[in-house]
């Protein structure tokens, strides 16, 4: 897996080692990329969690439907929350994945693809009573052609940067 | 990852490489499992697609959140897969898949965990413009140990139905 860490678009203004839930507004675009697998990592992928001739055998898949090896669409997926991880959701704010409301396969990934992901904020929703919200997400991943790959509308549970402050400027006090 | 071979009471499906659209019936419950999943195996994962500490560094995710490693979501998700593709898919009439709705996320997986899945055939409805197939909606539930629900989701496939000439084959 060749990993080149690019930021093409990026409209959240807070950097993603201090990003917190209200630091994602509604219409915010960040565009990312680029994942590279190459056959190798499509055999791995495969032989471990989708062990289907057209995901795991090079050489059985050239006679099937796809004309050739094809990426695992849970490979795509784990693609995704790759560029998520390194782009997108703050590791100090994730308090993990919720749910997909959807999610759609619509080209099959092939060896050798670079793929990248455009994400769009749609909500962020603040339960004032809690020190968490929710991140709701549409999730586009592309490939060297501009092409959608793969679609999904995301909801993860993110702490809000009030919350985080409060407890450390606690955690200040009680040292002093 | 270790698979574990478990026998089920429930009603079992035709031969994977006899099985088709019309084995599929809405309604019909099926289990299946399971596999063990190790502290290499998360790491593993999350070091090439989620590479967070709670899913990659032992010492450091005991201190965090979740008060130990878990797995990724994504990972979660791909065991289930791999379940599927051992115990329910068909190895003759699986076209593909356009998607799956409706993930929720419930429980985190940890090192130690043996994971299983739960299949209710929900709905499925013969193509018009391809009488020959067919796409069937099922809910997966992954389940642990302790038989709690990890996470679900609702699958979508697309498969062949049975030829007309093995119709006197049929079991």
């Amino acid at each position: 897996m060749d990993i080149e860490r690019r930021i093409i678009r990026n409209d959240i203004s807070a950097p993603i080692e201090d990003r917190y839930l209200e630091d994602y507004l509604p219409g915010n675009v960040c565009e990312c990329g680029s994942v590279r697998l190459e056959e190798a990592d499509l055999v791995e992928f495969a032989r471990e969690y989708d062990p289907q001739i057209m995901h795991a055998s090079p050489e059985l898949a050239k006679a099937g439907p796809f004309g050739g090896l094809i990426a695992s669409g849970w490979q795509t997926l784990s693609v995704m929350t790759r560029l998520c991880c390194d782009h997108y959701i703050s590791e100090k704010a994730s308090r993990g994945l919720l749910g997909i409301e959807e999610l759609r396969w619509r080209r099959p990934v092939r060896t050798g693809d670079l793929l990248w992901a455009r994400i769009r904020v749609l909500q962020v929703s603040h339960d004032p009573w809690q020190s968490t919200g929710v991140l709701r997400s549409l999730m586009e991943l592309l490939n060297q052609d501009g092409e959608l790959v793969m679609t999904i509308v995301a909801a993860h549970r993110m702490s809000c940067r009030r919350e985080a402050e409060q407890k450390r400027d606690g955690n200040h006090q009680a040292i002093e | 990852m270790e698979i574990i071979r478990q026998s089920s009471s429930l009603p079992q499906l035709a031969d994977a490489a006899n099985r088709y659209f019309e084995d599929y019936v809405p309604g019909s419950i099926h289990e299946y499992g399971a596999i063990c999943v190790e502290e290499s195996d998360l790491i593993g994962f999350g070091r090439c697609y989620a590479p967070y500490k709670c899913h990659t560094d032992a010492a450091k995710a005991a201190q965090g959140p979740h008060g130990g490693l878990v797995a990724s979501e994504a990972q979660a998700a791909a065991i289930m897969m791999r379940l599927l593709v051992d115990n329910f898919l068909s190895t003759v009439a699986s076209i593909a898949s356009p998607g799956f709705d409706e993930l929720r996320c419930y429980r985190s997986v940890r090192p130690g965990d043996v994971l299983s899945i739960r299949v209710t055939a929900l709905k499925a409805r013969r193509s018009v413009s391809k009488p020959d197939q067919g796409t069937v909606w099922d809910q997966v539930e992954l389940l642990n140990q302790d038989r709690e629900v990890v996470l679900s989701l609702t699958t979508i496939g697309m498969l062949r139905c049975r030829p007309k000439t093995s119709e006197s084959n049929r079991p």
